[in-house]
């Protein structure tokens, strides 16, 4: 038997145990479990009084005239024209769809996917540099063109 | 064997409303008529709102009877249209700043009279003081929480019903209780 402070089934097992749900072999368990645990017993003691206190609060009686107020509603309804009555059953349905919920949310990402491919997204410039195959025999040219320009001679000096 | 009968019975009184019986429908009232005024009066913790929230479930099941199938127990059903109107009662109500439940006050007005009258009935301001905290330390229960609890404790209903008429799993049904009790002890541990 897992213990009902350290483990979630655990928990449940106490839950059921004070609930009186519990079968009559997993109570033994539980019952042998309890009378070598002394958390466990102080937790089953404190649930206990939580199951009795919450026995103890009774609600008050209901109204006598309930059922007469129910039918006076029931008999307006009645009177509203059937095309306003079936309005009210579509929009407001007695259990709520929550079917409706994942419905929607599912639609919401196919519009987005849907838009995704329907707008073009501008191309993003590549801004990677781009390294020119330099010709050999180009630079070679530069390269004299520069010892032509370059004075091989220096500049004689300026007579005083 | 009983529940069996039950479940049969209810879903064919709700058949026979279908069908136009408003017989059934009183008998289905009269079968139901405290269970969910009591389980909307312990969400909402109000008197009045509670039936009147009662009056909104019997309503949508009478609005409903045409289409109805008896696809699930009638009472899941039942307590599924209730825990929805309790809960948007509920959300709609702590939206209201300020406000008080007007329950509280009458409570609290019959303990300062029998305070005031007789000071001999010890034990009932004993017990009328144990009922205020009990019904605070539901009152701080979450929702959902709230209706599990009181699906579970007052309506005996199993972890599979409680799970189909809060629309979840049972293991976070599980959770849900877990998490509640968890709290009510901690809330009420001094009454031990």
């Amino acid at each position: 038997m897992d213990c009902a402070i350290k483990s979630r089934s655990g928990a449940q097992a106490l839950t059921d145990y004070c609930a009186g749900t519990m079968d009559a072999l997993q109570a033994a368990a539980f019952e042998t479990h309890l009378r070598e645990c002394e958390d466990c017993r102080r937790v089953v003691n404190v649930q206990r009084e939580v199951w009795g206190a919450l026995g103890e609060w009774s609600p008050p009686e209901v109204s006598p005239d309930f059922d007469a107020r129910l039918y006076a509603r029931i008999r307006r309804e009645e009177e509203v024209p059937a095309w306003r009555r079936g309005l009210r059953r579509l929009f407001q349905p007695a259990v709520p769809w929550t079917t409706w919920k994942p419905a929607v949310s599912l639609a919401g990402a196919c519009m987005l996917v849907a838009l995704g491919f329907l707008v073009r997204v501008p191309e993003t410039p590549d801004l990677t540099p781009r390294v020119e195959r330099v010709d050999l025999e180009q630079a070679e040219e530069a390269l004299e063109d520069l010892e032509m320009l370059t004075p091989s001679v220096a500049a004689p000096a300026v007579a005083k | 064997m009983q529940a069996v009968a039950a479940l049969e019975r209810d879903a064919e009184l709700m058949l026979r409303v279908r069908v136009g019986d408003d017989t059934s429908f009183a008998l289905l009232l009269d079968r139901h008529r405290n269970s969910v005024v009591h389980f909307c009066y312990r969400m909402v913790l109000n008197q009045a709102v509670a039936e009147e929230l009662a009056q909104e479930v019997f309503l949508r099941v009478y609005r409903s009877r045409a289409t109805y199938e008896p696809t699930a127990k009638f009472t899941t059903w039942l307590f599924r249209i209730a825990t929805h109107l309790a809960l948007n009662s509920i959300r709609d109500r702590r939206n209201e700043k300020g406000q008080e439940s007007l329950d509280k006050d009458v409570l609290e007005g019959v303990e300062r009279q029998v305070a005031d009258r007789q000071p001999s009935i010890e034990h009932e301001m004993v017990y009328k003081t144990k009922l205020a905290e009990v019904r605070e330390a539901i009152e701080g229960l979450p929702g959902k929480q709230r209706a599990a609890v009181l699906m579970h404790k007052y309506d005996e209903m199993e972890y599979a019903q409680i799970a189909k008429t809060l629309g979840c799993s049972e293991s976070a049904v599980k959770s849900l209780l877990f998490r509640a009790y968890e709290s009510l002890r901690s809330r009420l541990a001094h009454m031990a």
